[in-house]
């Protein structure tokens, strides 16, 4: 059902995802604590971490449970289970990389297969140095794959609150997200049925040895 | 506009029947061809140990132990869901131990310090408990004693 009613808690699921290292825990760390972490001292997020926020979207009280997700090819398996629920999708890639740009049509077929067609999705560019992302081919890219768009940044805060902010507007006025069971969760339900929800038993066996090797190069561990 | 403190996820949230199937059959399957990869055997650990089953965690404590041994490169995530595992399993000293050593080589890591938090709370019960135990023993202790010495003193 719709949320309605101004008194009761609304729960919504969000979930980040995108390329390691272009800042998802840097925005949920800014957004729900006003914090910033130099990057020297924030370390890669390990398979996944979780946050509370409460907020107040037009009147109604929201509680936001926050999946962070590790972006490192090695924990794509365990952190695709996560998607299970969500009601909106923060895919976030950082300006500054043409790399992590051109890794979303990725992002967005994993979305393909774990979630259902009406979870709200975002695109965040974020950080703002050294651009090598144009505003209008990523709002363009955007709009391509039916997503809301906005540019970020945790540094310097700017559009970070917005960027949630909309992503709970606009799950709030999506019907199919609150009749549970039809439109909404059908098609999660259904790739759940067979294999659980872990269909990325499929990407253990693509995953080559040399891929897991050298991607443990760049970890900063 | 308030938050909670960050939060072990995985401490509580277990994959259900299926999930955990598909990276046992994996791990499995990768065993009969003798050739486990350490992705495999590290996504059947990390399903093992989010399991609320003993025997699970048991299991995926020892195959995180054995990864820890033979992959360097994997070496913060295992002390991570070591420390994890231990805590599920109420053995806070090596959570904590596992736990600590990931905190030296990352003093800022979140998900560390909010494990850290876990760990501590769980010790702080647990004490609870056992003072309760050890208050309680003593209150009755007193009982008796002064039971005994009422009857010593009324003869």
């Amino acid at each position: 059902m719709a949320p309605t009613g101004s008194q009761s808690t609304i729960n919504v699921k969000l979930l980040l995802i995108g390329n390691s290292s272009v800042g998802k825990s840097s925005l949920l760390l800014r957004f729900s604590d006003e914090q910033w972490l130099p990057e020297d001292e924030s370390s890669a997020t390990i398979g996944v971490d979780f946050r509370v926020h409460r907020m107040d979207v037009n009147g109604k009280k929201v509680k936001l449970s926050i999946w962070d997700t590790a972006g490192q090819e090695r924990f794509r398996t365990i952190t695709s289970s996560y998607y299970r629920g969500a009601q909106g999708i923060i895919l976030v890639y950082d300006v500054s990389s043409r790399e992590s740009f051109d890794a979303l049509p990725r992002w967005y077929s994993e979305l393909e297969t774990y979630v259902s067609e009406s979870v709200v999705k975002i695109l965040v560019g974020n950080k703002e140095f050294s651009r090598q992302v144009p505003t209008a081919e990523a709002s363009a890219f955007a709009q391509r794959m039916n997503s809301l768009f906005i540019e970020a940044s945790a540094k310097t805060s700017v559009n970070v609150k917005e960027t949630f902010q909309e992503v709970v507007e606009s799950i709030l006025n999506t019907p199919a997200l609150w009749n549970n069971g039809t439109t909404g969760q059908s098609k999660v339900q259904r790739t759940d049925g067979g294999r659980g929800g872990v269909p990325g038993g499929v990407q253990i066996v693509g995953l080559s040895e040399e891929q897991a090797a050298s991607e443990g190069g760049t970890c900063s561990c | 506009m308030s938050t909670e403190l960050p939060y072990a996820a995985d401490a509580e949230v277990s994959l259900s029947y299926d999930e955990l199937e598909v990276l046992r059959l994996q791990y499995e399957r990768e065993q009969l061809q003798s050739h486990v990869t350490v992705q495999t055997k590290f996504n059947y650990a990390w399903g093992l140990v989010k399991s609320p089953l003993r025997e699970h965690q048991v299991e995926g404590v020892r195959l995180l132990q054995d990864l820890y041994r033979s992959e360097p490169t994997r070496r913060r995530e295992c002390l991570y869901y070591l420390a994890l595992g231990h805590y599920k399993m109420g053995n806070f000293e090596e959570a904590k131990q596992f736990n600590g050593l990931l905190m030296e080589k990352e003093p800022t890591n979140l998900q560390a310090l909010s494990l850290g938090q876990l760990i501590e709370k769980g010790v702080t019960k647990e004490g609870y408990i056992g003072m309760a135990l050890v208050g309680g023993a003593a209150a009755l202790g007193t009982l008796v004693l002064a039971g005994l010495i009422r009857r010593a003193t009324r003869k």
